[in-house]
């Protein structure tokens, strides 16, 4: 490795000072007897902690995937690059993982801003980008339809925000709704979308607030609200606001139905929570509990492994790099168009761990898997199905 | 004449860089001279009039936002987006340039950082004309021509990467000649002696706010042309860390000094993509350098250049 | 009413923390003239030694906060090392970009060591309630006020009648004057450093049970504490004291009456204002801004 940042810096130097005409161009492609496959994650930054648990995910495919004798006949390696969740970051780490790494695909990335930038640049050079976490509508509205070269195999934060409204109105029979958002495009979409499911299905808002991300202070807020007497309060924002608000409510004496965005389905929410987010609900791609068979065998083979128990980012990280890997296994090449097709249409019965039983990567037109979300419920300090 | 030159090979020897550079290679070089017209644009109100700033992304992004919003409401073109990312920014430049008139110092920092924060958060909430923290697709530049006579078309990263170039080499004319005008050696007086500049006749007012429109139009420039490099106007790419990396860029090389913020963009961009698997360690690399570089060479690389010459002079 | 009294209650409390940390900051830049955007760091270490020590060594609270106290006072050392010693008489402006420098060090310092994961202190006191008529307050964010009233209560009184207090006055109004006198003003340098860094790290310690450390924590308390001590004006720890407590009972009435979106706003929109009308701040003296 080290030799290979030596040329890197001696070609970039060779570049910056016009040293041109001596060395001709080294380009470290694949090898014989390795297949890379590129992986784009916010490793620091703001979604750091979410990028590490995708990337167990991706780690844990690849692993599996040469226990299995790898695909080609050769040992596939993963090529990890850091977006930091910032859009330049994210550009130039798949132009490296494209041009220098001549990846066949790249599973990124977290942030759907980073998406939807790099997406163009995937699908100018013609390489497939299957989704690390990103779910917003926004990342597949911008496949061109019919044509995807980004793909999710889980349903986008449309559908996620419509299973966990219809929840809230039937599930949890509530009548009267709080909403609390961030201020965030995810965060403003989901409230939006809540507030108009609840409506539709007879219920009634009493009141919509918003705050920062990394916000601290909820008391008063939660305070006005417990005034409210709600129902049911719905949160759309990252984990760590959402755990902060949940405690805050214990706090103040607010003590209702409390329903959480996707983004908290982490352990680490309920670890922050403590025991305030008993009771606590939230829609979920994937438990180790789940109905589905190939996901719960996943889940003993991961927990045995990487010493955790999966949850959905390392499930949808592991999903996202099994359909690459399948796809290259099925073209019998590293051609990324022809994986492209592989995935867009080749795939319809690969099974995923994610989802109900029978969930496959029989992706859309749009490049986006639809199936139900679960709705898990904390109790005890676990998130437990129904 | 031997200036121009020299300036003429330089440009030239880094036209040739497509031909040796990956895709990466020339992401990063791209990077490199998108933040040297932005350091360069910030040494004018800094270095030169002696005006902190902590805003130099945010004049970035108002920039890019211009191409984005204009792009898409509008369908203009790149040869108007570009002078009306400069126009707006250099207006916003103006608005900034106000409160400079009342305070200094550690109370125009704060003012500087004050007006970055309240520009990113403008980005990030506006969502129905900003896109929110998804921010705005941007259209390639295709097919285009200047003036009709010279026809290019702009799609592959060279193109984009030679557009740059050219706007950076532009930008370094335009700072040449303004540095040496009758307002650049006013910017110098009022940055060395405000009261003094004021005693002989200098309007400190105009001179202190043409500092900020400038420096303010370049990162306009610089932020409607990489709109389009990266075919996306996102609010992360214009945060006061960014503000930080150019003040970093133009304290290192060397801050009152023409060539400093110019060496400055090569080594600070370059060596962060050079570390490879340490690139964890770039934002601690980069804050040790920037305290390092503050107490012990205050003027930066160009002070040791300096020193070196006078030693052997 | 009840209401009113409760939300009122909540203000004070976040308040407090906000005076904690701005106190700091005004008096290094009062008497220093440094303006130091490391201060947010210095309560984002704070409280994760107090967690360090609390949880992971399993130490009693008050052993942990004197733990606290002293890591504190070491970081101001260091840091007045950095931010004083090397860069005192060039342009002021380079104490803020070394200071930001620090910033960025220490966050990332933080981050690699301790890595990018929310803690928070757990304490038996969260569920102690404290009830003041209609007022109701766990025993943890009870405390908070009462810490803030103790130890800004103290400074005062150091400042005002002890012999180092004095210098430190001296040192802000005449260091010129007070150098002549006899002060040895390196001395007063590390003072005010530890000092401040001692009150910032208390409250980020006080602070790690009631809301989430992580590294970068600074950024939004260091923001919060620059707009206080702009509203109590520069260098004016009574008036840091005034205004920390307004913003925090203002944010609270903004999130109740007007929508929660807007506290941040409001609070930005004063800055602002006062800037423009009363660049002194509003409970400061008039001093040359320069």
């Amino acid at each position: 490795m080290t030799r290979l940042h030596r040329r890197q810096a001696l070609r970039l130097i060779a570049g910056a000072t016009g040293a041109t005409l001596a060395t001709p161009a080294i380009i470290r492609a694949q090898t014989p007897s390795e297949l890379k496959i590129g992986g784009m994650l916010p490793l620091s930054g703001p979604a750091a902690i979410e990028g590490h648990q995708v990337l167990k995910g991706l780690e844990f495919a690849v692993k599996e995937a040469n226990a299995a004798g790898g695909a080609l006949d050769r040992e596939i390696v993963l090529m990890v690059e850091d977006d930091e969740a910032n859009t330049t970051r994210g550009v130039i780490a798949v132009r490296k993982l494209i041009e220098t790494d001549k990846v066949p695909f790249i599973v990124g990335t977290y942030a759907s801003a980073v998406v939807i930038a790099t997406m163009q640049i995937t699908k100018e050079y013609g390489v497939p980008l299957l989704s690390g976490g990103s779910t917003s509508v926004a990342a597949t509205d911008a496949n061109e339809p019919g044509n995807p070269w980004f793909f999710r195999s889980w349903p986008s934060s449309v559908d996620q925000g419509l299973d966990t409204a219809n929840a809230i109105t039937g599930r949890f029979g509530a009548k009267t709704v709080a909403i609390i958002h961030d201020s965030g495009s995810y965060g403003y979409s989901l409230g939006d979308q809540v507030e108009q499911v609840v409506k539709d299905n007879g219920g009634e808002i009493l009141s919509r607030d918003t705050y920062n991300a990394g916000e601290q202070d909820f008391t008063t807020l939660l305070t006005r609200i417990r005034s409210e007497k709600p129902d049911a309060v719905y949160i759309g924002g990252w984990a760590g606001d959402g755990a902060m608000i949940v405690r805050q409510a214990t706090e103040v004496g607010l003590r209702t139905q409390f329903v959480g965005s996707g983004s908290m389905v982490s352990d680490d929410f309920i670890e922050l929570a403590g025991p305030a987010s008993e009771g606590f609900a939230v829609a979920t791609l994937y438990e180790p509990s789940t109905p589905n068979v190939y996901g719960a065998e996943f889940g003993k083979r991961f927990e045995a492994e990487v010493g955790q128990a999966a949850g959905t980012l390392n499930s949808l990280g592991f999903d996202s790099t099994s359909i690459g890997i399948e796809a290259v296994r099925r073209t019998g090449g590293t051609d990324s168009k022809a994986v492209r097709d592989m995935i867009a249409t080749g795939l319809a019965d690969f099974p995923i761990v994610q989802g109900p039983e029978g969930a496959t990567a029989a992706f859309d037109a749009k490049g986006s898997v639809d199936f139900p979300n679960f709705i898990a419920v904390i109790k005890d300090g676990v998130r437990t199905l129904a | 004449m031997k200036h121009l030159a020299l300036f003429a090979a330089a440009i030239a020897l880094l036209a040739l860089a497509p031909v040796v550079l990956g895709g990466h290679g020339l992401s990063v070089m791209t990077l490199t001279l998108t933040n040297l017209v932005l350091a360069v644009g910030l040494n004018l109100v800094a270095g030169y009039c002696g005006q902190f700033s902590f805003a130099q992304a945010a004049f970035f992004g108002i920039g890019a936002y211009t191409t984005a919003i204009m792009s898409r409401d509008l369908g203009t073109g790149v040869w108007i987006n570009l002078p009306a990312g400069i126009i707006i920014a250099g207006l916003f430049g103006l608005v900034l340039g106000v409160p400079a008139l009342r305070v200094k110092g550690h109370f125009l920092a704060i003012v500087t950082i004050a007006f970055q924060t309240v520009v990113y958060l403008t980005l990030v909430q506006w969502t129905d004309f900003t896109g929110g923290q998804n921010g705005i697709l941007v259209p390639g530049v295709g097919e285009t021509s200047i003036l009709g006579i010279i026809r290019f078309n702009v799609q592959s990263l060279d193109s984009y990467y030679w557009l740059t170039l050219a706007l950076a080499a532009v930008a370094i004319v335009v700072a040449w000649r303004l540095v040496h005008s009758r307002l650049g050696r006013e910017w110098i007086a009022v940055r060395d002696d405000e009261t003094l500049a004021q005693a002989v006749g200098v309007n400190t007012t105009t001179t202190k706010l043409s500092a900020f429109v400038a420096s303010a139009a370049f990162a306009g420039a610089a932020g409607a042309l990489n709109a389009y490099t990266m075919r996306t106007a996102a609010p992360d790419d214009f945060t006061i860390f960014i503000s930080s990396i150019i003040l970093a860029i133009m304290i290192l090389g060397g801050k009152g000094t023409f060539l400093g913020p110019i060496v400055g963009a090569f080594i600070l961009t370059i060596i962060p993509e050079s570390l490879g698997e340490f690139s964890r360690y770039k934002m601690l690399f980069f804050g040790v350098l920037l305290i390092l570089t503050i107490t012990f060479l205050p003027g930066g690389i160009m002070q040791l250049v300096r020193n070196a010459r006078t030693r052997r002079a | 009413m009840d209401l009113f009294l409760q939300y009122l209650a909540n203000g004070i409390v976040v308040g407090s923390s906000y005076v904690l940390v701005a106190v700091g900051l005004t008096l290094i830049f009062g008497i220093l003239g440094i303006v130091n955007f490391a201060h947010g760091e210095f309560y984002m270490l704070g409280g994760f030694a107090g967690i360090g020590l609390a949880t992971v060594l399993g130490l009693p609270l008050i052993v942990s906060l004197l733990g606290v106290v002293a890591f504190a006072a070491l970081l101001g050392f260091l840091a007045e090392q950095i931010l004083n010693r090397q860069v005192k008489d060039k342009d002021p402006t380079n104490s803020i970009v070394s200071s930001f420098g620090l910033a960025v060090v220490l966050q990332n310092a933080a981050l690699l060591v301790i890595g990018p994961q929310p803690m928070l202190l757990r304490t038996d006191l969260s569920m102690v309630p404290v009830e003041i008529g209609p007022v109701y307050l766990p025993l943890q964010r009870a405390l908070i006020p009462v810490a803030m009233i103790v130890l800004v209560g103290a400074l005062h009184l150091l400042l005002r009648y002890t012999w180092v207090g004095m210098s430190l006055r001296a040192m802000a109004q005449q260091p010129t004057v007070a150098r002549m006198c006899g002060i040895r003003v390196s001395r007063v340098a590390i003072v005010t450093f530890m000092t401040g860094a001692v009150f910032a790290g208390v409250a980020g310690f006080l602070m790690s049970s009631v809301f989430m450390v992580h590294p970068l924590i600074g950024n939004m308390i260091v923001l919060k504490a620059f707009t206080v001590v702009i509203l109590g004006g520069m260098g004016s720890v009574t008036g840091a004291a005034a205004a920390g407590l307004m913003l925090g009972i203002v944010e609270s009435m903004t999130s109740a009456y007007l929508g929660n979106g807007l506290r941040d706003i409001v609070g930005f929109l004063m800055v602002v204002i006062v800037l423009l009308a009363w660049p002194q701040g509003i409970f400061g003296r008039k001093l040359e801004r320069s």
